[in-house]
């Protein structure tokens, strides 16, 4: 039997009623068009996915004061961290590379000349730089001489820039910070934005001295951010600053903490979360697309198969074997159900391609090349499992009955 | 070439009840042979055609084709049969729509284990039958009589050893039938065998042979000149 003209045969039938071909595909357009979307979102999400942790810092471990779930610097009430704390972890817990505890107040007034804006105020040490992993783009950060000081200097992030300059070279300017005369030293490379949305570069860091008895007036401090040796040993440290400050903060077991501790592989927990439950909702819509569609295309089979009894018959008398036919009938649902694939992959992509400029980037999503793999096997294997049925059916016609009907 | 002996065939009714529709036919059939079965309707010439034609099986007897007990066939080998040594010519055509006159005489090709050129053998097939000029249209924008004029080369394209024509001008005005009958003559003088089922005595007329049947037997058998 010519396979070649079997196809062409199939193609013929299909070709014969459109609207029919058109509503047998639709299920499964539906349905390989989600399994497209799902796939590049899925796909977008891990790439987002790894941008936060590496925003966030493949090895950094942060400590937050405070206590609950959410991420970010604390308020100015949250007094529960201390620099105590921190000396106590860098002593302690082994394995970190650099330490760069801080005071950060959020949303404060910065002024030059006639240009204000709201920014974050980052009191940091020296480590700043290699704890972050955050060099300063031009200028310099302040040095231990500043820090004993209290002197009055400032690195200014990128948005900071932008938001107070037009085009007059930050560096050696002054600015006020909640009405304190700073001297900018620095400026930040650009970070972009942390794992819970907020933009990194709308930061100004000050020497933690001067934050704390100048500016801010509190012992206290809001953050430490640790950078450890080896990316290995990320949860390692988390778990051992965790366990030392319980022990520090006298925490009984079964009360909540006062501090929070997150580390890479944490954030990137938490990212993945929130595009799981998306991905299944989207899988059930698939398959249960896939599974309606299979089913229509069974029974327009069949009503096909009735039809088409008398053909059925002739070819069984010009000498088609039982095979033949069956794989004749097999071959046109396959071919329906993989159009059908073809046209969802493409539906799907332009969905996907739509997504992130419909969501203005909230919600990412990446084309690539596994959405036809995956609707090629999907849509021809619902082709063959919903032709089967019928398909057997027009095999096992007697010729005789079959001729006359 | 056909050699049936002691051929019945019995269907059993959804009621259970047994209706013997052949009852012992013995028949002798040689090459190049016309021959004409007549018998009143549901009088057993179908199921005698479908039997010589490899698509139905005896209840029991012998049937030799060319030699083969085909009687004792599974189902794929019959398939095999009837694609080689037979063609079908149908009362009601059986050709398939929106399909040219060239592909629907290539069907019996498809199913053959050979590769043959089947654009070459189909045309050949369409100018034996007078229609090489209308290779490329569809059953609708042809007559009844050039219809079964295709269905007639798509017969002839396996080239069989027999031809078994199902009443085939039975969906015919007269001019059509006598276009039809006067291939069946040229087949005829050309060598192929036929048989043709009819209960029209003037189309009988036209074979070499006549035979009459009734309640499942043949009750006649006679030759003629041609």
């Amino acid at each position: 039997m010519k396979q070649a003209k079997t196809v062409k045969l199939a193609l013929r039938a299909i070709g014969m009623n459109k609207m029919r071909a058109f509503l047998m595909m639709l299920g499964v357009i539906i349905g390989i068009t989600t399994l497209t979307v799902i796939v590049s979102v899925g796909k977008g999400a891990s790439a987002k996915v790894m941008k936060t942790v590496q925003n966030f810092g493949a090895n950094a471990v942060m400590v937050f004061a405070g206590g609950g779930k959410v991420m970010g610097p604390p308020d100015e009430k949250t007094n529960t961290l201390t620099l105590e704390d921190a000396q106590a972890v860098m002593q302690e817990v082994k394995g970190i590379r650099s330490m760069d505890p801080a005071l950060i107040r959020l949303g404060r007034t910065v002024k030059y000349e006639e240009n204000n804006t709201n920014t974050v105020i980052y009191g940091g040490t020296t480590n700043y730089g290699d704890a972050w992993e955050w060099s300063a783009e031009s200028g310099d950060y302040f040095t231990e001489e500043d820090m004993a000081g209290m002197a009055r200097v400032a690195v200014i992030g990128k948005t900071v820039v932008d938001d107070l300059y037009d085009k007059t070279d930050p560096i050696g300017t002054n600015i006020k910070i909640e009405n304190v005369n700073f001297k900018v030293i620095g400026v930040l490379g650009p970070r972009g934005t942390s794992p819970m949305g907020m933009d990194m570069d709308n930061r100004i860091v000050i020497p933690y001295t001067t934050a704390s008895r100048r500016v801010f007036n509190t012992p206290y401090i809001s953050i430490i951010r640790i950078a450890a040796a080896d990316s290995n040993q990320v949860e390692k440290i988390e778990n051992d600053v965790a366990a030392l400050l319980k022990e520090r903060h006298h925490i009984q077991s079964g009360f909540p903490e006062d501090y929070r501790v997150r580390g890479a592989s944490s954030v990137s927990k938490m990212a993945k979360g929130m595009m799981g439950t998306l991905n299944l909702f989207l899988g059930l819509v698939s398959l249960i697309s896939l599974v309606v569609g299979g089913i229509v295309v069974m029974n327009i089979m069949l009503i096909s198969v009735g039809e088409r009894v008398n053909e059925i018959g002739l070819r069984r008398a010009v000498g088609a074997r039982k095979k033949d036919i069956r794989n004749q009938f097999l071959i046109e649902s396959s071919l329906i159900t993989l159009m059908g694939g073809i046209i969802g992959v493409l539906v799907g992509l332009v969905v996907a391609v739509l997504i992130p400029i419909m969501s203005k980037g909230k919600m990412p999503a990446m084309p690539s090349w596994e959405p036809f793999v995956l609707g090629f096997i999907f849509s021809v294997l619902v082709g063959i499992l919903a032709g089967i049925h019928p398909a057997k059916k027009a095999a096992e016609m007697d010729p005789v009955v079959a001729l006359k009907g | 070439m056909i050699e049936l002996k002691d051929i019945t065939k019995t269907y059993r009714k959804s009621g259970g009840m047994e209706v013997k529709v052949l009852q012992g036919v013995s028949l002798k059939i040689k090459k190049g042979e016309y021959v004409a079965i007549m018998a009143p309707s549901g009088m057993g010439k179908s199921t005698l055609m479908n039997i010589i034609g490899c698509l139905d099986k005896p209840s029991t007897g012998e049937y030799r084709l060319d030699g083969i007990e085909v009687d004792k066939m599974d189902d794929d080998s019959l398939s095999s049969v009837r694609n080689k040594k037979i063609g079908f010519v149908f009362q009601s055509f059986h050709l398939l729509a929106r399909t040219t006159a060239l592909e629907n005489v290539q069907l019996p090709l498809i199913y053959s284990t050979e590769e043959l050129d089947m654009n070459a053998l189909a045309a050949t097939a369409l100018e034996e039958v007078g229609l090489g000029d209308r290779m490329h249209y569809v059953p609708s924008e042809l007559s009844g009589g050039q219809q079964q004029r295709v269905a007639i080369a798509r017969s002839l394209v396996n080239d069989p050893s027999i031809l078994l024509a199902d009443e085939p001008t039975g969906n015919l005005d007269t001019a059509s039938s006598t276009e039809v009958m006067s291939i069946f003559d040229k087949l005829h003088k050309d060598g192929r065998t036929i048989v043709m089922v009819t209960h029209s005595d003037e189309i009988a007329l036209r074979a070499s042979r006549v035979i009459r049947m009734r309640d499942g037997k043949i009750v006649s058998d006679e030759r003629r000149a041609a």
